[in-house]
């Protein structure tokens, strides 16, 4: 028997517990703001709990003090990786209750600019992951196309992130002939770049071997958390708004919806969510083309009065985002601003699948995890 | 020990598909794979060696010109700003201070550069840059068009005091003949 002070050492006095770590707030594989407490057990997590509200700021609250107007800059703010689409399921809301028609035109520029966000934000999706799991050049060659289309975003809209660009009645400015000529080019070297960029990372057996049968969610769970975007996708489930409950032009275009199809492990783990993206970029390249094609000589505004009043009621209308689905309940008592405005947020569900996901992984895999379900804090906070 | 260490059965990726199992030829197999998919990825790296110009600006030395919406600085012509406040109530921030007082009649009268006639004399015009969200409503608002986002983005200061900038100030008014917009 070995003995240590005087004591034996057996498995009676001999306990094994818990190491508690936190992981964040400044963490760089937490993607912004979210601490994730994590008990951990040599290197397998037992627990994890994530703790949210470090980028909370109170946009619900301040909403109701600003006009209609003044509410777009704060929308962006919220997911600020794809202030686009946020900004168009808040004016949608909006516009419905005024009764505004908004021109086709800028419904067509809408559409382009909304999947050039997604495209930007499936790219930093792409480069920050491939960082997640030990890879550096991914993230810089992503970026040099997300640059360019941030570019082309501060020459049409004046901002690189925080655009203002979509208004209540259509949106700011016009697409000239030349920046459309542009867009068009830089779709063709974008979809070559895609490709090159899943030969270089998804098909690496390394990125597989870290991806592949992590942090599967099944059909049930993804349903059961109401799990939306490319995480509901990913898990095999047909459900993108764009198709299902079109707004704006989107039923007029031909798009495929890509779904996770468990091609290198079980079917909703982390290889397919991510794959699910990279495809998803191709689809909206494709949608682009055809507004392209198809956008019409017009205005870009619609008749909205200088100070907006919105009609007494409410109205939910929700958007495929670039990250899932977002939701703004607008309630209105008739005023310059509005009574009450919630945002469903979609990364909110992701996280709360995190204590679920994480028991039994390694610490390694749990980063993965949070990468592949892709969140942003500022839009989980609000 | 203890019954807190989770079931390694467990782990997620035991059955990961993509390696051999460990005999002698699965394990040269796994090395072969591993190593060939890594010199696909680096025949992508080789060519960003050679092939492919280096996009990073040399911020210091060589400045980027922004393109013409850019929002950056605001800049405020006092002798074009008729002081209707419409600015102030546009800024979702509020942080556009204003004074203004009724000008004399016996004045001699003054208008603006598209010809608007100036009713009242700017005691204040100030902006509180620091609380600024860059959204380009107020200069959207803008009548006159007197307030104007600049192209200007070098403007970092050591106090949030020195942010706060009186338009009315001499200094602040060349940047008129300095700034293009």
């Amino acid at each position: 028997m070995i003995e240590v002070n005087g004591n034996d050492i057996n498995s009676e006095k001999m306990k094994s517990e818990l190491l508690t770590l936190n992981m964040g707030p400044q963490h760089p594989a937490t993607h912004g703001v979210l601490r994730v407490e994590i008990k951990t057990d040599s290197e397998i997590v037992a627990e994890a709990i994530p703790h949210i509200g470090y980028l909370h700021r109170c946009f619900e609250k301040h909403a109701e003090n600003i006009d209609y107007r003044g509410v777009i800059p704060f929308v962006d703010r919220m997911d600020y990786l794809s202030a686009m689409t946020m900004e168009w399921g808040y004016v949608l809301g909006v516009e419905k209750m005024l009764g505004t028609e908004v021109p086709r035109r800028a419904q067509y520029i809408r559409t382009i600019i909304a999947e050039m966000q997604r495209v930007a934000s499936h790219l930093l999706f792409f480069g920050v992951y491939a960082i997640d799991l030990g890879a550096f050049s991914p993230f810089l060659y992503a970026f040099e196309e997300r640059e360019k289309i941030l570019r082309l975003f501060e020459e049409v809209s004046g901002a690189r992130l925080l655009y203002n660009y979509i208004w209540i009645g259509g949106v700011w400015n016009d697409l000239s002939d030349s920046q459309l000529n542009r867009i068009k080019a830089l779709c063709d070297h974008i979809e070559t770049e895609i490709d090159k960029y899943h030969s270089l990372v998804g098909e690496n057996s390394i990125f597989i071997g870290r991806t592949a049968n992590v942090a599967v969610i099944s059909e049930e769970m993804a349903y059961s958390y109401g799990a939306t975007g490319a995480t509901l996708r990913g898990s095999g489930i047909d459900w993108d708004l764009r198709k299902k409950r079109p707004y704006g032009i989107y039923d007029e275009l031909d798009f495929d919806v890509p779904l996770g199809t468990g091609e290198k492990g079980q079917l909703g783990d982390c290889w397919d969510r991510y794959d699910v993206r990279m495809r998803e970029m191709k689809e909206s390249i494709k949608i682009i083309r055809q507004c392209l094609d198809g956008i019409e000589e017009g205005p870009i505004m619609g008749k909205v009065s200088k100070i907006i009043k919105v009609p007494e009621g409410e109205i939910y209308t929700r958007i495929e985002s670039s990250r899932g689905e977002i939701g703004y309940h607008l309630i209105s008592d008739g005023g310059k601003k509005p009574y009450r405005l919630k945002v469903k947020s979609s990364c909110f569900t992701h996280v709360s699948m995190l204590p679920d996901l994480a028991p039994g992984q390694m610490i390694a895999d749990f980063v993965a995890t949070i990468g592949s379900i892709d969140i942003v804090l500022g839009e989980v906070d609000r | 020990m203890s019954s807190l260490t989770p079931d390694l059965s467990t782990l997620s990726n035991k059955d990961n598909t993509s390696f051999e199992e460990l005999t002698v030829g699965g394990w040269f197999r796994n090395v072969w794979k591993a190593v060939s998919s890594c010199f696909k990825g680096m025949a992508i790296t080789g060519r960003y060696i050679v092939a492919v110009k280096p996009v990073t600006i040399e911020y210091p030395e060589v400045k980027e010109e922004l393109p013409e919406n850019s929002r950056s600085r605001l800049f405020n012509d006092v002798d074009n700003c008729i002081a209707c406040m419409q600015c102030a109530d546009a800024c979702p921030v509020d942080c556009i201070y204003i004074a203004a007082t009724r000008r004399d009649k016996e004045a001699p009268k003054i208008k603006t550069d598209d010809g608007t006639p100036i009713r009242l004399d700017l005691k204040q015009y100030t902006i509180d840059t620091a609380l600024c969200c860059y959204c380009g409503l107020c200069t959207e608002a803008c009548p006159t068009e007197s307030l104007s986002h600049t192209k200007d983005f070098e403007f970092a200061q050591y106090t949030l005091s020195e942010m706060k900038y009186d338009y009315l100030a001499e200094d602040v008014r060349a940047w008129k003949h300095r700034l293009v917009k």
